[in-house]
């Protein structure tokens, strides 16, 4: 669990993190959206020990930071946006490096850094990470953040430079380990990424958190405008009947229909599609929908 | 909660350091160069020996007892001479080599962020990579005074005790200097943002370093203790031979023999003497005193205070007033002579890592 106790973070008096107050339960995947210079990064930083706040607290699982820098960095796996490894070490030195600062043993280090790499697609690779592209970097990185097992996993900006193979990797394994009771914050600016993977998600601006929920709760400032969504089923949908439908376009022999709306309908869609036993494949708010709904929520911070 | 990144990071610096091409290069022209200025050294030490001891047949000639440049025994220690002023060159230049990049790198390359997410406290970080460094150097240095000796011994050259000793101040002397760069460049590469920056800082500075005592000697003398007494005029009567602090008057007796009066004391020479002596040892000691600021300029003279026999001896036969009859050559403690230099030899690099600490310490990581 994560827990934002009024944190705060202060440089020449400006607040580039204020007064963040939330929590993040356990097995939850939790997105962290935000424009450039809204605060994730410093949010993360005080979250792993690396700066210190101004004001407030955070917690990893009770356990407070600041005051405990190193039994956090214990249950904690992390990879920065930029993730920097040492260019002159192969994939495995890396880790057994790091592996070797969470004080694992020899037998533990060489058992779980074979099945990171095999896991992320790097086993076999035995030149050194100078030599490694950006995108198989980034696949090391998240091997890096689950080299300890840790109970609270922070990535930020995880899929960037990923290939589609790397990003359906990134998916199942972040999926699993929320399956798994642990806590994944995924900081990143790519919308869809976000809105595939995350339970919930936390909207930053100008170091404030304006907006906090799932999906379906954030999708609610919308109520008025149009909302877009995407239908794709198996067999042929029925024609839907609704007081907020503002009109549907099928095609494709009715599997797949766009549908506009004044607020999100997708439990109504779904309830339907499943009383005339029709097998849903997509049902997904249109990505410009989203960037509506979030643009929304920039806005409230700039006022 | 107990953190082990100290030993970890240590033992990965001094690794890194052992696979770097550019420490492998460096030590290894270091260690070629040494060698071959050891071998030379050694053949030409064994013919020195052989034409000693050629010359020691003929007559007992060994009084003046000089050793070094003269007609005595040779010395060990100028074999160790001929090789000090590379080991000081070079050695300057791989401490250099070895820091500059150790936190700018980390810093270009996004690793210091990552590192410092792991159990470990910051000062682990900076300790850690001052540690492998020294270790590094300990080791290099190690292997060429090992090499040097085995050097000396299939030459068939055995130091004694006390050379021995002199020969390990020496080299724990060169170790503090490559150490005072290399902290120096550890330092410069907290301070830069990049690599680039922080090799021309550190150069810039071992450049000031190096010429500044050489620039200011001259000036600061003249502003401290002035111009030299003036040499005494009308010195020399008619009949009167100046000999060094008296004066000795002669007659011609009436059988035609020179006689000799007992030397009467000049006020004027004794008190000229005085000055200048204390004009000296005042000049001396200030241009030890700017030498102290300078790592190299510190090992030098320390090396020709330890590898040269004497030679604390010569330089004040040198700088002494010539031909007193009162004029006693002083023995010296090598020991106690640079004693000074010593000290300054441990204050650099505790200064520079003390810096870089603190640096290091007070760094954003953003």
């Amino acid at each position: 669990m994560i827990t934002f106790d009024h944190l705060s973070k202060e440089y020449n008096g400006v607040y580039a993190v204020n007064d963040l107050n939330f929590e993040i339960p356990g097995g939850e995947i939790f997105g962290l959206l935000g424009p450039n210079g809204a605060g994730k990064s410093t949010a993360i930083l005080m979250l792993t020990g690396l700066i210190e706040p101004t004001a407030g607290r955070c917690l990893i699982d009770g356990v407070e930071v600041a005051k405990n820098p190193i039994e956090v960095k214990h249950r904690i796996g992390y990879m920065p946006e930029d993730v920097g490894f040492y260019t002159n070490l192969s994939a495995s030195e890396n880790l057994d490096f790091f592996a070797r600062l969470y004080g694992l043993d020899t037998s533990t280090r060489k058992s779980r850094i074979d099945e990171l790499l095999s896991m992320m697609n790097l086993d076999g690779v035995e030149k050194l990470v100078g030599g490694y592209s950006k995108g198989m970097r980034q696949r090391l990185g998240i091997a890096k953040a689950l080299l300890n097992d840790p109970a609270v996993i922070i990535l930020d900006e995880p899929t960037a430079n990923l290939d589609p193979q790397g990003v359906a990797d990134y998916r199942r394994i972040i999926k699993k380990m929320a399956a798994d009771g642990k806590t994944v914050l995924v900081s990143s600016h790519i919308l869809s990424e976000v809105s595939l993977v995350c339970t919930s998600i936390g909207v930053l601006s100008q170091g404030k958190l304006v907006a906090e929920g799932t999906w379906k709760e954030l999708t609610r400032v919308l109520q008025g405008e149009q909302v877009k969504i995407l239908v794709e089923t198996r067999g042929s949908m029925p024609e839907f009947n609704h007081p907020d439908l503002i009109s549907a376009e099928y095609s494709n022999e009715n599997h797949e229909a766009v549908i506009t709306a004044r607020s999100d309908i997708r439990d109504d869609i779904a309830d339907t599609l499943r009383e005339q036993n029709v097998m849903i494949r997509q049902l997904t708010l249109d990505r410009s929908t989203l960037e509506q709904a979030i643009l929304l929520y920039y806005n409230t911070g700039d006022k | 909660m107990k953190s082990n990144g100290l030993p970890v990071i240590a033992r990965k610096e001094l690794r890194d350091h052992f696979r770097s091409r550019k420490f492998l290069l460096i030590f290894g022209i270091f260690l070629i160069i040494t060698t071959i200025g050891m071998i030379s050294g050694a053949a030409e030490y064994n013919k020195e020996l052989q034409q000693y001891n050629e010359r020691q047949s003929v007559a007992d000639d060994d009084e003046f007892g000089m050793g070094f440049g003269g007609w005595g025994k040779p010395s060990i220690m100028s074999i160790y001479l001929q090789v000090s002023l590379l080991i000081i060159t070079l050695g300057a230049v791989l401490g250099i080599a070895m820091g500059f990049d150790l936190i700018s790198k980390e810093k270009e390359t996004k690793s210091l962020k990552i590192l410092l997410s792991h159990p470990i406290y910051r000062d682990e970080v900076i300790n850690g990579k001052a540690l492998g460094g020294l270790l590094a150097l300990a080791i290099a240095l190690g292997i060429t005074f090992i090499i040097t000796f085995a050097i000396l011994l299939l030459s068939g050259i055995v130091p004694e005790g006390d050379e021995l000793l002199k020969i390990l101040v020496f080299g724990g002397a060169a170790f503090l200097m490559i150490l005072s760069y290399f902290a120096l460049s550890l330092f410069m590469s907290t301070v830069a943002n990049d690599s680039g920056k922080a090799l021309v800082y550190t150069l810039v500075i071992f450049v000031a370093l190096t010429s500044l005592p050489i620039l200011v000697n001259g000036p600061v003398m003249s502003i401290v203790i002035g111009d030299p007494p003036e040499y005494p005029e009308q010195m020399f009567s008619s009949d009167s031979v100046h000999r060094g602090m008296s004066v000795v008057s002669s007659s011609v007796s009436s059988d035609g023999k020179v006689e000799y009066k007992e030397p009467e004391p000049d006020p004027v020479w004794e008190e000229y003497n005085r000055q200048i002596k204390e004009y000296l040892n005042k000049r001396q000691s200030i241009s030890d005193t700017i030498t102290l600021i300078s790592p190299t300029m510190n090992l030098q003279p320390l090396s020709y205070k330890l590898l040269i026999p004497d030679y604390s001896r010569m330089m004040s036969m040198v700088f002494s007033p010539v031909g007193g009859d009162d004029f006693e050559v002083q023995e010296t403690d090598v020991f106690k002579d640079i004693f000074k230099n010593i000290i300054a030899l441990f204050a650099f690099p505790a200064a520079f890592l003390g810096l870089a600490y603190v640096r290091f310490m007070r760094m954003d990581i953003r």
